[in-house]
């Protein structure tokens, strides 16, 4: 679903993000995204998004092309991803119905049609019956859910997520993780960023290890995580 | 059988309904997301009413002002076009015509439908009006013969009081025997033509560099509202919205602080006609003139008022053209 060939993403001649990354992932696949700060995670998920060009390389997501894709193909390609930030990026201007609702908005769903969908990724994020109040109203961890709500709510086959349990307490954190794998079992390729080595153990799924720029994990073996390569 | 053939038809209808309905459905829920967008557009602007006030106002003055300019120009051209109309010709016969042939000349002008009265100026009596106007008379006694032709002095009917009815019945003149030159004085109107296209010009020029300020200042407004909803803007672009999805509510709130600009100087227009109309009519009075100024009516209003949308829409393209591009969902996603 997500294939890197040989990606390198250089800002400016002196700082290389990523160096000849190679992985795979398939459907309904889920991996940690894992190193140092400014190790080029972010990058990578930057590059899977087409917020980013890759300098060498080839990013395929879906079987598509990214690096030759017009400009104009940006968005459509974006509605089949989901992404979730550690920041949840919620608006407050509205409601959590309002938030969860805009990517059906943009696709030109009709308001039944979005109803239903927001409603079932509400239900299946446990806050149905909070999608009248302000995401302000929200605890941290309720705010996260309704961004992993918005993420689902169009059912991409690619999911990202950024830091997305980087403010929480373990136990909410563990909530979400569950979130997740249920979404790797129904086909969502899952590729989830994170610092937090104690649940990336617990887990123990596949793991992508970047250092400088490198990728130099890329087994299933998660426990360890320090074999270069 | 019966019954299998009923399901058949049922599952052809059904097919024939899904092939039809999503075009449908997506037609009814673009228009649905434009009237959604409109509203939402119209209530942020009701939302903050003092600024989108001053917003209008600004407008309302800078499409007043032209405005307000090409009306006295309508005007002005309707009263040339009133006077032109009181224009008088003056036909000089030749010498040689005797004063019979002159009488006979008045009578075949004066059957003409397009003249309303021929009066004849007798050379003899010329010369003694002359005579005595100029104070030339020994001067004139010099003279072995009269200088003077006989003369026709012809006012148009009311319907022949027209630019080109004039003309028309010059040429007539001029084409009968005996006349020798035919004289229209549209000197003086020729030189409030002249200064009118005049007029008209800078009133033009003025119009446009005013409906270019009017632009620049949405396109300010319009950029400070993007700037307010620059996390929106991250997000519709994160999840998939097009540039057109995200343009839209830029382009509707162009278009309303337009619609306000345009009311805001239709009503400053109106104001003003109401203010200066019985001045106006005093002073056209003491000159005998029917001149009054005109309002712009209701087509005049209506399309002061889609220009000025316009206008707006413009300003707001021109603001999200060269501002949304620099918010590129890029910096959100950090270290």
């Amino acid at each position: 679903m997500i294939e890197f060939r040989q990606v390198t993403k250089r800002y400016d001649s002196d700082h290389t993000a990523l160096r000849q990354v190679n992985f795979h992932l398939d459907r309904g696949e889920l991996a940690f995204l894992t190193g140092h700060s400014g190790a080029g995670k972010s990058t990578l998920l930057k590059l899977i998004m087409v917020m980013e060009r890759p300098t060498a390389g080839e990013v395929v997501v879906g079987g598509q092309q990214l690096n030759s894709l017009p400009k104009r193909q940006i968005p459509y390609i974006r509605r089949h991803i989901g992404v979730v930030f550690q920041n949840h990026q919620l608006l407050f201007d509205r409601s959590v119905y309002d938030n969860v609702a805009m990517p059906l908005e943009v696709m030109g769903a009709s308001p039944n049609d979005i109803g239903r969908r927001v409603r079932a990724a509400l239900d299946k994020v446990g806050l149905l019956s909070k999608e009248k109040m302000n995401p302000m109203q929200l605890s941290g961890g309720e705010q996260q859910r309704v961004g992993i709500a918005r993420a689902v709510v169009n059912k991409p086959p690619v999911l990202l997520a950024d830091e997305p349990t980087g403010n929480l307490d373990p136990a909410l954190s563990a909530d979400i993780m569950k979130l997740f794998t249920e979404f790797s079992q129904v086909g969502v390729t899952v590729l989830i960023a994170t610092h937090d080595i104690a649940l990336i153990n617990e887990m123990g799924r596949r793991q992508l290890t970047l250092d400088h720029g490198r990728l130099v994990t890329s087994s299933s073996a998660a426990a360890t995580g320090g074999v270069r390569g | 059988m019966g019954s299998d053939s009923r399901q058949k038809t049922d599952h052809r209808r059904g097919a024939a309904n899904r092939a039809k309905s999503p075009l449908n459905a997506q037609a009814r829920s673009y228009l649905d997301h434009h009237r959604k967008v409109a509203r939402d557009s119209a209530r942020r602007l009701w939302r903050t009413p003092v600024a989108s006030l001053m917003t209008w106002a600004v407008m309302g003055v800078a499409l007043a002002l032209p405005l307000a300019l090409l009306l006295l120009l309508n005007s002005l051209q309707g009263v040339s076009a009133g006077w032109e109309s009181s224009a008088r010709i003056t036909a000089y016969l030749a010498m040689d015509v005797s004063l019979e042939q002159a009488r006979a000349a008045a009578e075949e002008v004066d059957t003409d439908g397009r003249v309303f009265s021929v009066q004849l100026v007798e050379r003899d009596q010329a010369l003694a009006e002359f005579r005595a106007s100029s104070g030339l008379s020994d001067a004139l006694d010099f003279l072995d013969e009269n200088p003077l032709p006989h003369t026709l002095l012809i006012t148009p009917q009311d319907s022949a009081r027209s630019a080109e009815g004039v003309r028309a019945l010059v040429a007539f003149v001029e084409g009968m025997d005996g006349i020798d030159r035919v004289q229209v004085d549209l000197g003086w109107l020729q030189r409030l033509n002249a200064m009118t296209d005049i007029l008209a010009r800078a009133v033009w020029a003025l119009a446009l560099l005013l409906g270019g300020a009017v632009i620049l200042v949405i396109g300010n407004t319009v950029r400070l509202a993007i700037e307010n909803r620059r996390d929106e803007i991250l997000v519709a672009k994160l999840v998939g919205g097009t540039d057109a999805f995200v343009r839209r509510p830029f382009l509707y709130t162009g278009a309303w602080f337009g619609l306000g600009g345009g009311v805001v100087a239709w009503l400053l227009i109106q104001m003003s006609l109401w203010w200066l109309n019985g001045p106006i009519e005093r002073l056209a009075g003491l000159y005998r003139s029917e001149f009054a100024l005109q309002g712009p009516g209701f087509d005049g209003a209506m399309a002061l008022i889609i220009i000025a949308m316009l206008l707006g829409w413009l300003g707001a393209w021109l603001a999200v053209k060269r501002h949304l591009d620099d918010i590129e969902p890029g910096d959100i996603a950090g270290g």
